[in-house]
């Protein structure tokens, strides 16, 4: 039942407006439909997304949190673990039963202890520190292990352009 | 523009419709007037059609033939209403038009019952309808033409009215069905659109209720097959009709009543389990009925009701399975989980950490995390680890049931990772260890408290001798550091080497006594050069409270708790301010706390301009940092502006301080 999401959601918003992670802006789009959020990530800083304010798009279910939301970047961005299509792929994102790349384990999978606050910090790690193993963008992955230089450049675009400039 | 052409070419607008159906009902109306009085006046001989040939010049001939059948029978009636409705009904173009008036009149009614209850329809909620719509359109036309096999004009005109009086109302029952799982996604929809929703799901009740006592009166005539083919679309309708009333009901009272009902989900899914099961039993047994009396085996039609029998007999077992899922987890668990004592709710005092909720009643797992019993139930059910270990739950490891004691598992998996004594206090943790990726990321744990369960005053659960010692060590590397920083970052990194390493590397900032406040504070605005300018107010923070606390060097801990109303607390917020001292940053009163406000409007809005604001700073930094690469030789502007900050930031404090009282006396 949705209600029950609705109200968890709700308390998630709230703690998230009152005691919001450095660099992370997240809320419902519009508070007509309380399953869709939108998330402002900024890049961590020391790393080549660093400045940067990369808008994403959350879409709950409607048995949240026992199963996960699905993350969806709305800007470019140039990522090995990041869909072309902006969709982001970390194991805290898979349910328990899924498992696309074949290697996670189950401790590293959605739980409904985890949160969009927990979501979010796990994407700006993975921000950090790509992991090119499981790669959901090859391109991205083969330029972050072969032309380290290159995706540098590509990352400080991205930037630029997240920012309107 | 081709599009919308695209999509209006093939079906012309409703005006056009309406008003071609109204011109064309009149003519028919003139007609059987016209013939009723003719015939009437000049009773069996003379007839006149001089009006008849200037009005309906293409209707001449049957006028012509029609008066002289119609003289020939003779008008049954003594009314002329009647007469005219017997006319019209006698002759087939007529009947045509009367049909195409009624389908008229039924859009129209469709519409206006759009227009009042439901207001623009989402893209959706369209899409549902038209899909749904064709799919009746389908199965209808099979029904009608290849199970009926219909003959008569007189029978296809009787099915196709009682169809589309079924189909009227399902679509009806689709769209409401789709509007409420969209309302009850959201916490602001207004009182009257539920009840115009609950509203029409009444009629379409009463409607179901009506159509199914109509087709018991036919089934008197036409006999039990009939009466079964059209009662078990009514109760159909019925069910799923009754089935969104029921769960808007139970959705309506959940959100106004905010105490957990414990038995709740059990309730909803046995309704559930039966609205599903029934609606699923009436579907398959009506169309076994359709293949079986139709005597259709080697046609179209039988292959289209196999296909759906099919569907429908996996959708059968599907839920079966479930059921039978669900059954064995809720007996499992209530074997092997005990309720807990309300002595270990006392010490546990959490909220459950599925939906973030008071537990008044819980079920312990072995691994000694506590969830309602409805929460366990429904993750149970999908997945048989612990929600916040992952210890392995599956039926192999047998516990006593008795035992309270979570070690005595015999051949358990590996233990969970040393949260074993903080799980008495905290439910969720995260330890996020940034330095382990990159040097300069901040390390900050995550955990989730819960301070109005906290009794006032106490510490963070964390052990307090076993910090103590671990800064002991550290202080006697470093003797010229503070106890209280120290702790501070031992609590985040929670290990000796890593907090040494933070130190020896700056990234542990040691306050000079008194102006630790100001000095963060000063390097926080540095980064905006207008950052006093009245147009961004900085919202409250609790953590620059706290910040202004912890400078002080009074009170290490506990600080956010004063942050009430907040569940939880994050206890990375002095650290990491203090971690990135050394680098200038102007979002750290941006993105602090700000008030959680109970319009929705203000909410959005405040959102809103968090966002920007977000985004102005990064835009702003992102310049400096251009400007700063490209020249140096920035460093003399530098002090002048440091003085003027200084008063700036001195400004700023007074505003956080003021707001932040206010804040608490609101509370
Ligand atoms: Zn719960
Ligand atoms: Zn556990």
């Amino acid at each position: 039942m949705a209600g029950s999401a609705l109200k968890r959601l709700m308390a998630e918003y709230k703690q998230l407006t009152l005691n919001p992670p450095e660099g992370i802006i997240a809320g419902p789009l519009d508070e007509e439909n309380f399953f869709e959020w939108e998330a402002y990530i900024m890049g961590p800083e020391g790393t080549c997304f660093e400045g940067g304010v990369f808008p994403s798009r959350l879409t709950f279910p409607p048995d949240y949190p026992l199963s996960p939301p699905k993350m969806k970047f709305t800007c470019d961005l140039f990522h090995p673990n990041i869909y072309p299509d902006g969709r982001v792929c970390i194991s805290i994102l898979h349910a328990p039963g899924d498992d696309p790349m074949g290697y996670e384990t189950s401790a590293e999978r959605w739980s409904p202890v985890q949160s969009v606050e927990k979501i979010l910090l796990s994407v700006v790690s993975m921000l950090a520190e790509p992991n090119d193993e499981s790669a959901a963008n090859v391109d991205a992955a083969k330029t972050w292990r072969d032309n380290r230089e290159k995706f540098m450049e590509i990352a400080h675009r991205t930037v630029k352009q997240s920012l309107g400039l | 523009m081709p599009v919308i052409l695209l999509e209006r070419i093939p079906l012309p607008s409703l005006q056009t419709y309406t008003s071609v159906s109204v011109l064309v009902l009149s003519v028919a109306l003139y007609y059987a007037y016209h013939t009723v009085t003719t015939v009437d006046i000049n009773s069996i001989h003379e007839l006149d059609f001089g009006d008849g040939v200037t009005v309906e010049p293409v209707a001449d001939d049957e006028v012509l033939n029609e008066h002289h059948d119609m003289v020939n029978i003779s008008l049954p009636y003594d009314s002329v209403g009647w007469n005219m409705f017997h006319i019209l009904t006698s002759e087939v173009w007529c009947v045509w038009i009367l049909v195409n008036s009624a389908y008229c009149c039924l859009i129209l009614l469709g519409k206006a019952i759009q227009k009042l209850v439901f207001g623009e329809l989402r893209v959706s909620e369209e899409q549902h309808l038209r899909d749904k719509f064709w799919n009746f359109l389908f199965y209808k036309f099979i029904f009608i033409f290849g199970v009926m096999n219909v003959q008569t004009l007189e029978e296809v005109v009787s099915w196709v009215a009682w169809f589309t009086i079924l189909g009227f109302f399902t679509l009806l029952t689709q769209l409401s069905k789709d509007r409420f799982e969209y309302l009850s996604f959201s916490p602001i929809a207004a009182r009257g659109v539920h009840v115009k929703l609950l509203c029409l799901l009444f009629v379409i009740l009463l409607c179901s209720f009506a159509l199914l006592f109509l087709s018991g009166y036919v089934g008197l005539q036409a006999g039990p097959t009939i009466f079964a083919f059209l009662a078990a679309e009514c109760l159909l309708l019925g069910i799923r009709a009754l089935y969104v009333v029921v769960r808007y009901v139970i959705h309506l009272w959940d959100m106004t009543v905010s105490s957990v009902w414990e038995n709740k989900s059990m309730y909803i899914y046995y309704t559930e389990l039966t609205f599903e099961l029934s609606a699923l039993a009436v579907d398959f047994a009506h169309h076994l009925h359709m293949l079986l009396w139709g005597n259709i085996f080697l046609s179209m039609a039988s292959l289209v009701i196999c296909m759906q029998l099919r569907y429908l007999f996996y959708e059968f077992k599907r839920r079966i399975n479930r059921h039978k899922n669900y059954r064995r987890v809720v007996q499992n668990m209530e074997a092997r989980f005990p309720m807990a004592t309300k002595e270990e709710l006392q010490i546990h005092n959490d909220n459950c950490a599925v939906c973030w909720e008071r537990m008044d009643s819980a079920r312990k797992l072995p691994c000694g995390h506590f969830f309602h019993n409805s929460c366990l139930t429904s993750w149970l059910e999908q997945d048989t680890s612990c929600p916040t270990c992952r210890t392995s739950l599956s039926e192999g490891q047998q516990v006593d049931p008795n035992s309270n004691v979570p070690d005595e598992r015999g051949a358990a998996p590996p233990q969970p990772p040393q949260q074993q004594p903080q799980n008495m206090f905290t439910n969720h943790f995260f330890h996020f260890d940034g330095s382990r990726y990159v040097s300069w990321f901040p390390s900050f744990s995550v955990e989730v408290t819960h301070t109005q369960l906290l009794p006032g005053g106490r510490q963070r659960p964390i052990q307090t001798s076993q910090l103590d010692s671990m800064a002991r060590q550290v202080q006697s590397v470093f003797p010229h550091i503070p106890t209280n920083v120290i702790l501070e970052d031992l609590r985040n990194t929670r290990s000796v080497d890593f907090t040494i390493e933070n130190i020896l590397e700056g990234r542990v900032q040691v306050p000079p006594p008194g102006l630790t406040t100001m000095a963060v504070l000063t390097d926080s605005e540095e980064g905006s050069d207008d950052s006093d300018s009245p147009s961004t107010p900085s919202q409250p923070s609790p953590r620059a409270l706290q910040l202004a606390r912890s400078g002080e060097g009074e009170e290490r801990v506990g600080t956010s708790e004063e942050a009430g109303g907040v569940s939880s607390i994050m206890d990375y917020n002095v650290p990491f301010l203090m971690e990135t001292v050394p680098q200038p940053s102007d979002e750290a009163h941006f993105t602090t706390g700000s008030r959680f406000s109970k319009s929705t409007t203000e909410r959005e809005s405040m959102l809103q301009s968090r966002k920007e604001q977000m985004l102005q700073n990064a835009r702003k930094k992102y310049l400096n940092r251009q400007t700063n690469s490209s020249k140096e030789a920035a460093s003399q502007i530098d002090d002048t502006r440091v003085t003027s900050e200084t008063n700036a930031a001195d400004q700023v404090q007074l505003r956080h301080r003021n707001e932040s009282t206010f804040q608490e006396t609101q509370r």
